[in-house]
């Protein structure tokens, strides 16, 4: 049984994430207004039920089971916004704190006669969208790390997943940054790199490089 | 030595009445206009700790004096590689009077990324606009009033290697520099997300009246600190009165990162990387054009695996080839006329003067020393560098190390490590001037010793001159074969040990280019020089030191407990130990002080039977022992100078350790077979 309390562990380890740098305990107690030992030992419980991993290069991640669990809730949250804005009529800068504690509330049943009758729509009020939401898993499905397109290959950068800041500044000094469109001219020999087109340059990408850039089809 | 940047960038300064800047992306042609601007009065400076050099030089125009520093060849300013943080040091510690971007003109929006960070930091500053030769051909036409105007800076239309253009560029770089003039660029905005809060990070610095140690503008330093820029962060947070600021900056960056999903430097990247889209498609306008010209159709062969591996392996090949059989009959030639001219008649000057002694002796091996430093220097390693330079010059280099890199990977290297290894089979000395190209300490330690395993010219000589010579070609192979297993252990061993991973491959490749001989010429030139100041000290020291041991003798005491090793352990003669330490010298040596000492042995005879003194067994081992203990003396001192000499320390410990490791085990195994 997942407490309120947890999901709201999960919610904020699921935007840290987001955010693309590694959710450490000390952000986690900034992000929550809680303690850091009060984190640690819901890190501890957490990690014991199987929701999450830590690990001193990555810091905090979501198991599969607890992304589940961390989309759910953030589907349910926007959901909810969707609904006090849209039905209710509430400015969308007044939802955020209701849908906090309606998303805890209401069961799998609920949760889709609400998506259904919001039209399942693909983004909260605010614009971020909502997992889930057939909108979403389509991008989702379409999205893909540059390593595994084949020769020919176009695509359009959805963004770049990394832990270190220095690679992620140095592509983008080269222009590899989210909507930018690439272009695979050639792939070399044993899983060797890649040769992609950016912007009338060509760069030969390594294949640990080329599959923490995240692609969508052109 | 090179100097400290710091001292190189006073000098020039006091030197010179305007100093100038040359900057621009790699590969635009920086080093055709610097090469054009200036003589061959070159020095090079680099900062402590850091490998990236800069260049610096004084050229004259109308009679004044003008310093010019090269900065390294970057994509953008920052902190995040070694070039980058020495481009942007060397400019904002140096304060130019102006800036020289050069700017390739086929790839104008990239291009303009830098250039734009050049405006925010604010110096006076000329664009070059280079390879305009090559942007008519493929069809692009470019509005040069527009683009100055749009940026606030003069433009000036180059073809660099050609020389067109350059006068009018110095020419506008010197008013630009006498008046100081700012740049004052058009519609310069980011979007306003950015902008509101640059103005508000850049109105709090001014309320607090602070300043960085360089001076920068308010917005540039605002924008620095918001692109989470590691150094000036670290640089601020030292000063008084900059905590409020760089609070206020990280809220600023959380709030960028929540708005959009990505972090603010790359929020930050991106809209630079617009502004400079947009100005490119402003004044630019492509016409389709025929068929891709030569380079391009040929370059695609070049990367593709079908045919790439085939040509790589031919080049490689031909390397080989041209350093054996050119190098070879060089140093053959260099070194009889030495012999004829120089050091026979040398030797009886001296002995006659001085009569037959110890100072007579060790002066002729002085001059030995100068010889090996020529007839190893000028055939193998002048050669290898022009072959490398035309390698470079073309583009090649960088096909190599897009086909080599997945199996470098499993050395814990990548790419670009496979050139300065291959030219290991020419000289090691070069090779590891050359593991500078990689960039990561943990990279160049490996391929520093995977170099140092790789047999030289001499060691070659070595092998060819017993094994392959006594006992066949096919031993020869065998050796060949032993030693590369070792070198795969080596590598895969070195990877898994050594802390940390392989940095990726990220490398822009460009199209095949004519080589311009200038630029071969002049790059051949300073590699050389580079590695003459090295090895000739280190050689003629060596030799006098070596020689006076042996010819007093003294050699054979410090050779005594060596002994066990060399005579149990390994089952070589005892004088084979001698001849392994005068291998330090120069890895051939060990075999001619052999045959040598053969002659002194059993007559003349010897000469022609080295068989004599040692079976073929031992030959062997001594050949396998020789190719692996430490490399010779130079390549110890290029190791010392690129990698510490603690590291250099270490390689010829290990590398002592593996020949008497594989050396001992070959001949336990002989004993015990029979074979020996």
């Amino acid at each position: 049984m997942i407490t309120a309390a947890v999901e709201e562990y999960l919610e904020a380890i699921y935007k840290l994430s987001l955010e693309g740098e590694p959710v450490i305990a000390a952000r986690l107690a900034e992000h929550l207004g809680v303690s850091p030992p009060t984190v640690a030992d819901m890190l501890r419980r957490m990690t014991d039920g199987g929701l999450v991993k830590t690990s001193r290069k990555r810091g905090v991640t979501l198991t599969p089971k607890g992304r589940e669990a961390a989309e759910k809730l953030v589907r349910r949250h926007r959901l909810w916004e969707r609904f006090l804005t849209d039905v209710l009529g509430f400015d969308w800068d007044q939802v955020h704190d209701e849908a906090c504690k309606l998303e805890h509330a209401i069961s799998d049943q609920v949760e889709e006669k609400l998506a259904q009758m919001l039209g399942d729509p693909e983004t909260c009020p605010h614009g971020h969208p909502i997992p889930g939401s057939k909108g979403a898993r389509r991008r989702e499905r379409l999205q893909k790390p540059l390593s595994e397109l084949g020769v020919g290959d176009e695509a359009v950068i959805e963004r770049v997943a990394e832990e270190e800041p220095e690679l992620l500044q140095y592509l983008a000094s080269l222009g590899l940054l989210p909507e930018a469109r690439v272009h695979v001219k050639e792939i070399a020999p044993f899983k060797g790199p890649l040769l992609v087109q950016v912007a009338g340059a060509q760069y030969a990408l390594g294949q640990e490089v080329a599959s923490k850039i995240i692609v969508r089809a052109a | 030595m090179p100097l400290s940047c710091h001292s190189a960038i006073h000098k020039l300064h006091g030197e010179t009445e305007y100093t100038i800047a040359l900057a621009g992306n790699p590969n635009v042609g920086k080093s055709s206009v610097f090469n054009s601007l200036t003589g061959m009065g070159v020095e090079t400076a680099n900062y402590p700790g850091k490998t990236v050099e800069l260049n610096v030089a004084v050229t004259e125009l109308d009679g004044t004096a003008i310093g010019i520093i090269d900065l390294p060849g970057t994509y953008a300013l920052g902190a995040v590689s070694e070039d980058q943080w020495v481009a942007r040091r060397g400019v904002i510690e140096s304060k130019p009077d102006a800036v020289i971007v050069v700017v390739d003109a086929t790839k104008l929006a990239r291009n303009l990324y830098m250039v734009i960070q050049f405006l925010e930091l604010g110096f006076p500053m000329v664009i070059a606009l280079n390879v305009m030769d090559v942007a008519r051909r493929q069809g692009r036409s470019l509005d040069l009033e527009r683009l100055s105007r749009r940026l606030g800076v003069p433009v000036v239309p180059t073809v660099a290697n050609r020389g067109e253009g350059l006068e009018e560029l110095m020419e506008a770089a010197v008013a630009v520099a006498a008046a100081g003039r700012k740049p004052s660029p058009e519609g310069f905005e980011y979007g306003r997300d950015i902008e509101s809060r640059v103005a508000a990070l850049a109105a709090l610095i001014a309320e607090h009246d602070l300043e960085d140690p360089y001076g920068l503008p308010h917005r540039a330093l605002a924008l620095l600190l918001l692109e989470e820029d590691p150094e000036f962060i670290e640089l601020t947070s030292g000063l008084p009165g900059w905590q409020p600021v760089l609070e206020q900056a990280a809220a600023m960056r959380e709030e960028i990162a929540a708005e959009h999903g990505q972090p603010a430097s790359s929020r930050i990247a991106a809209e630079r990387h617009a502004l400079a889209g947009m100005i490119a498609a402003e004044v630019e306008k492509v016409e389709e054009t025929g068929p891709p010209p030569w380079g391009e159709r040929l370059w695609g062969y070049t990367t593709s695996p079908a045919t790439g591996i085939p040509i790589l392996f031919l080049v490689l090949g031909s390397i080989f080839a041209v350093l054996y059989f050119v190098g070879n009959s060089l140093a053959a030639l260099m070194s009889s006329l030495w012999y004829t001219y120089v050091e026979t008649p040398l030797a009886s000057a001296l002995i006659s003067l001085m009569g037959d002694n110890l100072l007579s002796q060790t002066l002729i091996w002085a001059a030995r020393g100068v010889e090996a430093a020529l007839t190893v220097g000028i055939p193998y390693v002048l050669v290898f560098y022009l072959l490398l330079a035309v390698l470079e010059d073309t583009g090649y280099l960088n096909s190599v190390a897009f086909l080599t890199d997945s199996i470098m990977h499993r050395f814990g290297l990548h790419g670009r490590a496979i050139i300065p290894i291959v030219a290991g089979a020419g000289c090691n000395v070069p090779a590891i001037i050359g593991t500078r190209v990689l960039s990561t300490t943990r990279e160049r330690l490996i391929a520093g010793v995977l170099i140092v395993l790789v047999p030289c010219s001499a060691r070659t000589a070595v092998i060819f001159g017993s094994v392959a010579f006594y006992s066949g070609w096919q031993y020869a192979l065998l050796l060949y074969a032993i030693l590369l297993v070792l070198w795969v252990l080596v590598g895969l061993g070195l990877n898994f040990v050594m802390p940390g991973t392989t940095s990726g491959l990220v490398m822009e490749m460009f199209p095949f280019r004519r080589p311009h001989p200038k630029t071969i010429f002049r790059k051949t030139w300073f590699r050389f020089k580079a590695f003459l100041y090295l090895a000739v000290p280190i050689l003629l020291a060596g030799s006098v030191i070596l020689g006076f041991l042996y010819d007093s003798g003294l050699l054979w005491d410090l050779a005594a407990p060596l002994a066990p090793v060399v005579e149990s352990w390994m089952g070589l003669p005892a004088v084979a130990g001698l001849t392994l330490i005068m291998g330090i010298l120069r890895k051939e040596l060990a075999l001619q002080l052999l045959v040598t000492l053969a002659i002194v042995e059993y007559g003349a005879a010897a000469q022609d039977n080295l068989l004599l003194l040692m079976s073929e067994w031992q030959l062997f081992i001594f050949a396998l022992v020789t190719a692996i203990y430490i490399p010779c003396a130079a390549t110890v001192a290029a190791l010392g100078r690129e990698l510490g000499w603690v590291r250099a320390v270490e390689i010829m410990v290990f590398t002592i350790a593996l020949a008497v490791l594989v050396g001992g085990l070959l001949n336990q195994f002989g004993v015990h077979f029979g074979l020996a």
